[in-house]
């Protein structure tokens, strides 16, 4: 593998001015951003929410600057959302887009819908395949406007409003049981407002397009903001004939203050304190994306592309807890994340006519990626007899025998050889091809093979009929976490008057780490009807192979696990989408889109001797089960209760324009997820009810079982198994074009327009968010549970000079 | 005009160079990372002598843990001989013999979990000491770092095969194969033997010079050859026992020797005691210390404060950085046993004598028949608060006589073991002692 000295590939990359085209791939769904509801709340996954079959996006919190989940036909052993979160691109650029541990500010929120262009959402196998080990649960690449061609054009835009809980009723909280008449007093309506300013341009030279974005969300808690100020430029640049160039840039700053009552408090073992507003929380990240795209024509047939990018984040926090609530001391803790993923894509292209039959577009690339996360983090207490400030002395270490520091960072360098192959004959059909070879620092066998392929043909030219057919299989993988793969040693504490550091291994390395397999077969139809009305029936079958899960060892061992792989996993769907233009005329438009989707996921194997793996809490499934089942125990035997995910879940959207006049109206709904609450009441240490737990009435005979601080086994009974079913109106958009009454003027639109956000949820869930549970399970510490979502009200102008 | 043919002609051809270079640029260098800064990684991490360093320490504080948890060394020892008292809650549970009452702290007690991390710490510096490069580790570093590891895996062995008395090995030639306990206590005898061949009297600090406060805290030839004197005795390994301890007994020696004990610190855990002998946690009733104390012993004063209704009495912690595991005072009462138990009673006697200095009784008319009694008296006023005390009962034969609660029979059955804990049994294939499945 040494073919080129080390040097050379320094020298590639310091220069990152690499030759030009990135790969091309056919996304299989695009959401024109323009032609979607605009939601008020900022975050690409939000104004994508209801939008396209099989995008799951749950508004799990209604705390302002966070993000809510995603899904993209993604399932993992591991019960995280970032596992299964589908990979972000930016005009083809890879992004850091989960939310950094310490801030979880959303990155997906640096992105307003004024610089969108278009979403390409891409699910099947044999367009994933081309995205490698990074992308088996699916893809979103957010491709951003140009300059239009022309002289000037400026874009205002602004909105303001308020965020609301919409027939609060604070028994429905999910906080309810906690600083009851504080939260009363908290949770009020709060503002809510954006402003943005756009300046484009084109031609023969290229274009432009710059702007600057503010934007602010209250939330709907005193106490808590949400702001972020972003500038960006997009800029494409004809340096030749033959040689284009594109430059994007996007620098954000975000803030969140994250304090409202109800958040701290219950870890804390004093009285609650009024509002809590003398909590400190802030946290701030910086973000950067730049990339540089360069393609060049070599020949009529020949062309080179290079695309690299740099996708940055640096998030800090600050948090505070005074003295009067901790009986004396105070709590203070400090950490910073930064995050960088630079990649570079380099691509050769060939596309050739051999007839006006056949045809043939093939793409040779080469990808390379690096990330690289550093956390440094200082965690400490102090008491106020030496006075001043506490917090500051704190963070700084001014105390260090009270004061915890930290420091990780973790590398990971990804290199790939991929091509891709697309066959079109008769214009009826298409054959494409991919492979893919990707290779990870972090393995110690290091490469994995990826191959896909897919067809389609069109019965429009033979059999006169508007309908499409597509199949394609093939198979990708997902990266285990870092951790997994190199061993750990930790300190164990000080010796000899702290003057020695003793260490030992917390587990071995897992020589034979291997990536997630992931094989996926699609099929799909699609039918047209004069044009106006597309049906689409996609069907996907996913089989998930090799996880990685600790095996616990037994207490001869001298470290507490290793590392295995195992297991097999299965995710299948169908996804239904109807796209209408069902009246088109000159006075009159109505557009409509329905999708709905219903998937199955499904163990199909589990490692032997689970009880002494990290998949023990899978026990009571059997072969068939939901992975997303919701397990309990009755009587003294686990069982099943519930699914935590829903069975059928989509939206509708429906547009109608009349002369001036807009109305939009946007559902969404997901049904039959079921969500278990547990009770408040019912809480037992187990040797304390004997090891039988206590039936209560109204209650439901199931419990958890689980371990407490003290490290006592603890019975906690769950109230209720509710229907999380729910409809939501999720967006509603009024407006009206009003250039007509400012004739004379410089404005060649105006838009005035009211929108909406949340404004009606339909549910027999007892909470008050169907969804704010991200485990199916609303826990008494609230772990996992959002704030209340809250239903927001804009009214705002746009004008274009 | 001409000038821009030229530009044209170089944006012809540089993207072709440099698409050449990035299509090819697979080094296995960009797939191989450096060890990462800012943090501690299996592999690679032991480049110097002060790392390898930091993982014989490893090994000293998972004893710490094995024996400070719970205040377990005095559990397993005078808190279970109901001697001294443990301000916690399981202490009458210990005292009473109770060692299978459901209580999490006892649960923990009956896990030999962290000696087995000792054992697992041992093997694994005994394995990198032989793969770093060698110029990492001087001779002298090497040998010190074999030998604490090798001392370390020794006392980890005997004190389990002495609490439990079965012993699954965790060595790699035999893994998860159980021995009993004297077959472990032999095994223990000889990683203690090699030890203390490898030991020097002094260690070295940081800055090349003996140091009388590092030899305290590590393993030193002292420590090395007290506690294979200990499992010499054990096994009746009369005669090696008595060589190791006459060695260390001649003048020109005393500077050179060394108490060995467990230094104090945080701990990441936080529930490992910094002050364990400390007066709020581990006492001795009046009744207790005048039983073991005659009126005019001189040593109850030096070792216990009376509180003032006088009673009970704490210790005097002399040194709050440490605490005494291994004693050069042990060294005469070793000595005399070893005289004793090979013939040389009059050598034993003035041993004894020696030892048991501020004692009220006069040992030099002592007997046969009654140097048992009388050493065994000795190390309990001695050695009190080193965990030493229900051991040398047991090697003693004198459990029942000392504990009625149990009877010879329940001896025989295991009951002067520590029930095994649950995960050991489940874990490793093993049965639990007679007396204590009845329980």
């Amino acid at each position: 593998m040494e073919l080129f000295p080390k040097f050379f590939w320094k020298t590639i990359f310091s220069v990152i001015v690499l030759p030009a085209g990135l790969m091309k791939v056919d996304a299989q769904e695009v959401v024109q951003v323009d032609s979607v509801l605009w939601p008020v709340r900022n975050g690409v996954e939000n104004l994508l929410q209801g939008s396209t079959a099989g995008l799951r996006v749950k508004s799990w919190s209604g705390e302002a600057g966070i993000q809510s989940t995603l899904n993209l036909r993604g399932l993992s052993m591991d019960p995280t959302d970032e596992s299964t979160m589908p990979m972000m691109m930016v005009n083809g650029v890879p992004i850091v887009a989960s939310p950094s541990s310490v801030t979880a500010i959303n990155p997906l929120s640096y992105y307003t819908p004024d610089q969108i262009e278009r979403i390409e959402i891409i699910k099947s196998i044999d367009q994933l395949a081309a995205y490698g080990v990074l992308a088996a649960n699916g893809a979103i690449n957010i491709v951003l406007k140009e300059g239009h061609t022309g002289p000037l054009n400026v874009t205002a835009s602004a909105f303001a409003g308020t965020n609301y809980l919409n027939d609060f009723n604070y028994r429905t909280d999910a906080f309810y049981d906690f600083n009851t008449t504080a939260r009363r007093e908290v949770y009020r309506r709060e503002i809510t407002h954006s402003q943005q300013a756009i300046i484009d341009g084109g031609g023969d030279f290229g274009s432009y397009l710059f702007g600057v974005t503010n934007y602010q969300d209250n939330g709907a808690a005193a106490e808590t903001k949400f702001t972020q100020q972003s500038l960006f430029l997009n800029a494409t640049y004809h340096i030749s004939n033959q040689l284009k160039a594109q430059f994007y840039s996007n620098l954000t700053l975000a803030n969140r203050k994250g304090r409202y009552a109800g958040e701290y408090e219950r870890g804390l073992p004093r009285p609650v304190l009024r509002d809590e507003a003398f909590f400190m929380d802030d946290n701030k990240n910086t973000a950067q994306l730049s990339s540089l795209h360069l393609s060049y024509q070599l020949a009529p047939a020949w062309s080179v592309s290079s695309l690299a990018g740099i996708s940055y984040e640096g998030a800090k926090r600050d948090f505070f807890i005074p003295s009067d609530v901790l009986d004396g001391s105070v709590r203070a803790a400090s950490a910073a994340v930064k995050r960088q993923l630079i990649s570079v894509n380099t691509t050769v292209n060939y596309r050739h006519r051999f007839s006006d039959r056949l045809g043939l577009s093939m793409t040779l690339g080469n990808e390379v990626r690096t990330l690289d996360n550093r956390i440094t983090s200082v965690d400490g207490s102090r008491s106020l007899e030496y006075g001043g400030s506490n917090f500051v002395k704190v963070v700084t270490g001014y105390n260090a025998g009270q004061t915890d520091a930290w420091s990780g960072h973790d590398r990971e360098n990804l290199l790939s050889f991929y091509g891709l192959w697309n066959v079109d004959f008769n214009q009826d059909l298409k054959v494409n091809a991919a492979l893919r070879a990707d290779a990870s620092s972090l393995y110690d066998r290091k490469w994995g093979f990826y191959p896909a392929a897919g067809a389609s043909y069109s019965f429009k030219n033979t059999l006169e009929l508007p309908l499409t057919v597509s199949a394609s299989v093939g198979k990708t993988g997902i990266l285990s976490r870092p951790e997994v793969y190199r061993g750990e040693l930790t300190a164990f504490g000080d010796y000899f008057s702290g003057n020695e550091l003793g260490i030992g291994k917390l587990y071995a390395a897992f020589e034979d780490a291997k990536s997630i397999d992931v094989f996926q077969v699609d099929a799909g139809i699609s039918y047209a009807i004069k044009d106006a009305l597309v049906l689409s029936v996609n069907y996907f079958d996913k089989r998930y192979s090799d996880f990685t899960y600790r095996r616990y060892l037994s207490n001869i061992h001298g470290l507490d696990y290793r590392y295995e792989t195992g297991g097999k996993l299965a995710l299948s769907g169908v996804e239904v989408e109807l796209d209408g233009n069902l009246i088109q005329n000159d006075r009159f438009q109505w557009t409509a889109n329905i999708n709905l989707a219903s998937y199955r996921n499904t163990v199909e194997a589990l490692p032997e001797d689970l009880g002494n793996t990290s998949f023990a809490y899978l026990q009571a499934l059997k072969s068939g089960d939901a992975l997303t089942s919701i397990i309990a125990t009755e009587g003294q035997q686990a069982k099943v209760i519930g699914n935590s995910e829903a069975s059928l879940f989509g939206g509708l959207t429906n547009t109608f324009r009349y002369k001036g006049f807009t109305l939009g109206v946007g559902i969404n709904y997901a049904l039959n997820a079921d969500v278990a609450a547990e009770s408040f009441s019912s809480r037992y240490t187990a040797s304390q009810v004997d090891g039988v737990f206590p039936l209560k009435t109204a209650e439901t005979p199931y419990y958890f079982v689980e371990e407490d601080a003290g490290g006592n086994t603890v019975y906690q009974g769950i109230r209720s198994i509710e229907d999380g079913s729910f409809i939501r109106l999720s967006r509603a958009v009024v407006s009206y074009q009003l250039q007509s009454l400012l004739r004379g003027l410089p404005i060649r639109q105006a838009e005035l327009f009211v929108r909406g956000d949340n404004l009606l949820t339909w549910s027999t869930y007892s909470g008050f968010n169907p969804e704010e549970n991200i485990t199916g399970i609303r826990r008494i510490d609230l772990s996992s549970t959002g704030m209340p979502l809250p239903s927001s009200v804009v009214l705002g102008l746009k004008l274009v000079l | 005009m001409n000038m821009m043919n030229k530009t044209k002609q170089r944006i012809t051809y540089w993207p072709i160079g440099l698409l050449l270079l990035g299509t090819l640029a697979s080094c296995s260098d960009y797939l191989t990372l450096d060890e990462l800064d800012n943090r501690t990684v299996a592999e690679g991490y032991y480049t110097s002598t002060q790392r390898v360093e930091q993982a014989v320490i490893g090994g000293y504080v998972d004893l710490r843990r094995a024996l400070l948890t719970n205040h377990a060394w005095l559990m397993y020892g005078e808190a279970r001989a109901g001697e001294l008292q443990v301000e916690v809650a399981y202490y009458p549970m210990v005292a009473n013999q109770q060692l299978t009452v459901a209580d999490r702290q006892l649960a923990r007690l009956a896990d030999w979990e962290y000696f087995y991390d000792v054992v697992y710490d041992a093997n694994e510096v005994l394995r990198l000491i032989d793969e770093v490069n060698s110029d990492v580790l001087s001779t002298y570093h090497y040998n010190l770092f074999k030998g604490e590891a090798l001392a370390l895996k020794s006392m980890a062995y005997f004190y389990i095969a002495r609490i439990w008395g079965i012993v699954p090995s965790a060595e790699k030639s035999d893994f998860g194969q159980p021995m009993d306990e004297t077959s472990a206590v032999e095994r223990a005898a000889g990683f203690a033997r090699e030890a203390y061949g490898l030991l020097p009297w002094m260690l070295l600090n940081d800055d090349q010079i003996e140091s009388a406060a590092v030899t305290a805290v590590r393993f030193n030839k002292t420590a090395a050859a007290i506690l294979l004197t200990q499992e010499n005795l054990w096994l009746d390994n009369d005669v090696e026992a008595y060589e190791v301890m006459a060695g260390l007994a001649i003048e020109e020696r005393a500077d050179s020797l060394s108490d060995f004990g467990l230094a104090m610190g945080k701990d990441e855990r936080e529930n490992i005691t910094e002050d364990p002998l400390g007066s709020s946690m581990v006492s001795i009733s009046a009744a207790n210390l005048a039983a073991i104390y005659p009126a005019g012993d001189a040593r109850q004063g030096t070792l216990f404060r009376l509180s003032a209704d006088e009673k009970k009495a704490t210790f005097i912690v002399r040194d709050q950085e440490r605490l005494d595991l291994l004693t050069k005072n042990e060294c005469y009462l070793l000595l005399a046993e070893a005289a004793w138990k090979t013939g040389k009673l009059e050598e034993a006697r003035i041993r004894l004598m020696e030892a048991a200095d501020g004692a009220t009784e006069d040992y030099s008319e002592l007997g046969e028949g009654e140097f048992a009694d009388a050493l065994l008296r000795e190390r309990q006023r001695i050695l009190i608060g080193s965990g030493q005390r229900f051991f040398d009962l047991k090697r003693f034969n004198k459990v029942s006589a000392y504990l009625p609660v149990f009877s010879e029979a329940d001896i025989q059955n295991g009951a002067a073991y520590w029930p095994l804990a649950q995960r050991s049994l489940n874990g490793n294939g093993l049965t639990q002692h007679s007396y204590w499945s009845h329980e």
